[in-house]
């Protein structure tokens, strides 16, 4: 396998008794599109908090592109190429569509006006650039958020419930945009509830049950899984 | 419609800049006061109105660019306007200080180490009385004329509310007020958030050092009680929400209107007029939260950069 773009080594987080994230390690290889799923509380966005360093992980060692990036600030982790969404929506309501773009890049400002600009169109949102992020629909500010993270041109995307509110005509660019994404080269890393969404877009799926991982591998092989058909339905 | 405002401003300017020598002082006086106010109220709203760090401890730098000023001028023998002008030196490097460990602190945390602070310099001022009169206070000379201390204030005024609009009018203003939306956020989105913050406090605090410098040789004389009064905190804050925070102009307006507002009630109403001004305040708050500039920008679709 070529070098991973990001490693996890028997991560483990807990809030006080409750282990959320249990020794789990992963590997991503780097130009691909890869899938977390696990019933919910299973410690899909702790995981993806412990990677951007939102979270500090207790135990375990989390690598991107070969360096140690344990203990990082998140904005050191945003610099040094991850970027991410959230599950609950976290835009700038009282900045505009194009100010939320602006406001997290460092290119120069022309360049930066430029690129924020293709963005927003590629969302479809161009029209509604000098609207205040709050005044937006949901499914919009779902979208701005996509748009935002690939502001920071991000090598590594992690991309927290992408799908979740947001209508099929939107669905479907938000998904041949990710497609875009990986096409460019860039890793995409998605925890999504839509399994279709999630069978059609992944090359490889890790599940997670009570901050375990329990299985990883191909879409198809991950369907019919004993492990994970009895951590969603039961015995 | 841009030409139009710009020229507004500048007729303002013009008529400020030549007012002193057709009014009584007592108009004089009472324009130094606005624009101390306007200065602290705006120099407020660059930490706490694009932030969203609420400090109730912002008297600690005026009171420390007085203390500043008056112990240069008495003791080191220095002009008044270079004394006071070193308030912009040393409140930043109290606010450095405080404001390094304080800006990681959420919430009304940091709001109540503020409070702390404020608290903390005025029982050290206390104390020290060697060096800063103690109780007592410091005497200054009486000023002779009061048209260079109206110049000066008014430039304080003037220079904070510039920064202000060149702060908002670059991507620097907009990470601050990304900080205040949603700080974790920005955080995740590689915004510095904690060096961003120290560097509005540090701008914050220089400003109402300088003002801090010019009250002193103003009023002649300091002591504890008027130089760190929580009410002073509290006014500039009900000022900058008064008018609008976040916004370039609310400070000014916020400033400028509850000023002649109070002047006005005080003459009349001597012993009501703290409740009256109280009335007020508890109506725009429940009426508009968002300040006078906030309504007018909602209604009107005006940019936030006014």
């Amino acid at each position: 396998m070529e070098n991973p773009i990001l490693e996890l080594c028997e991560v483990t987080k807990r809030f006080g008794g409750v282990i959320a994230v249990n020794r789990c390690s992963l590997s991503l290889a780097p130009g691909r599109i890869y899938g977390l799923i696990g019933p919910n509380g299973s410690g899909k966005t702790t995981l993806f908090n412990c990677i951007t360093g939102l979270e500090a992980r207790e135990e375990g060692e989390i690598r991107f592109k070969g360096e140690l990036i344990d203990g990082l600030k998140p904005h050191q982790v945003a610099r040094r190429g991850i970027g991410r969404t959230f599950q609950v929506i976290r835009i700038f309501p009282e900045l505009t569509a194009l100010e939320n773009l602006l406001v997290v890049t460092w290119f120069p400002f022309d360049l930066a006006l430029r690129r924020a600009r293709e963005l927003l169109e590629l969302v479809t949102l161009d029209r509604l650039q000098n609207e205040y992020a709050g005044n937006l629909s949901y499914g919009q500010q779902k979208l701005l958020e996509f748009a935002r993270v690939l502001m920071i041109d991000p090598e590594l995307v992690l991309l927290d419930e992408p799908a979740a509110g947001v209508n099929r005509t939107l669905l479907n660019e938000l998904l041949q945009a990710i497609r875009n994404l990986r096409a460019q080269g860039k890793t995409i890393f998605i925890v999504e509830h839509d399994m279709k969404v999630i069978m059609d877009l992944s090359e490889k799926i890790f599940v997670l049950n009570y901050g375990e991982k329990i299985a990883e591998g191909l879409p198809e092989t991950i369907q019919t899984d004993e492990r994970v058909m009895e951590a969603y339905f039961g015995r | 419609m841009k030409g139009l405002g710009w020229g507004t401003v500048l007729l303002i300017l013009a008529g400020l800049a030549i007012m002193p020598f057709f009014v009584t002082n007592y108009i004089v006086t009472f324009a130094i006061q606005i624009f101390m106010w306007i200065a602290l109220a705006q120099s407020w709203n660059l930490i706490s109105g694009l932030t969203g760090y609420v400090s109730f401890g912002h008297v600690a730098f005026f009171g420390t660019g007085a203390y500043t000023a008056a112990i240069l001028i008495s003791k080191a023998g220095w002009h008044w306007f270079p004394a006071s002008l070193m308030g912009s030196v040393t409140a930043p490097l109290l606010a450095f200080i405080i404001g390094y460990p304080c800006l990681r602190l959420k919430g009304p945390y940091f709001a109540i180490a503020m409070l702390g602070l404020n608290e903390v310099l005025r029982a050290l001022v206390s104390y020290f009385e060697d060096f800063t009169g103690g109780g007592n206070g410091i005497s200054l000379p009486p000023i002779a004329e009061l048209q260079p201390v109206y110049y000066a204030m008014g430039g304080v005024a003037l220079g904070v509310v510039l920064v202000t609009w060149r702060i908002l009018t670059s991507r620097f203003g907009l990470r601050l007020i990304s900080i205040r939306e949603d700080e974790l956020a920005a955080e995740a989105m590689g915004i510095n958030t904690a060096r961003l913050k120290l560097y509005a406090f540090l701008l914050s605090a220089a400003f109402p050092g300088i003002a801090g410098g010019f009250f002193a040789w103003y009023s002649s004389h300091i002591e504890p009680l008027g130089t760190f009064p929580f009410l002073t905190t509290i006014t500039m804050i009900i000022m900058c929400l008064f008018g609008g925070k976040g916004t370039v102009l609310g400070p000014v307006l916020g400033a400028s209107i509850l000023s002649i507002f109070q002047e006005l009630v005080w003459a009349r109403f001597l012993f009501i007029h703290q409740a009256i001004f109280g009335a007020l305040i508890v109506a725009v708050v429940l009426l508009m939260p968002k300040g006078i500039l906030g309504v007018l920008q909602e209604r009107y679709h005006l940019p936030r950069t006014i």
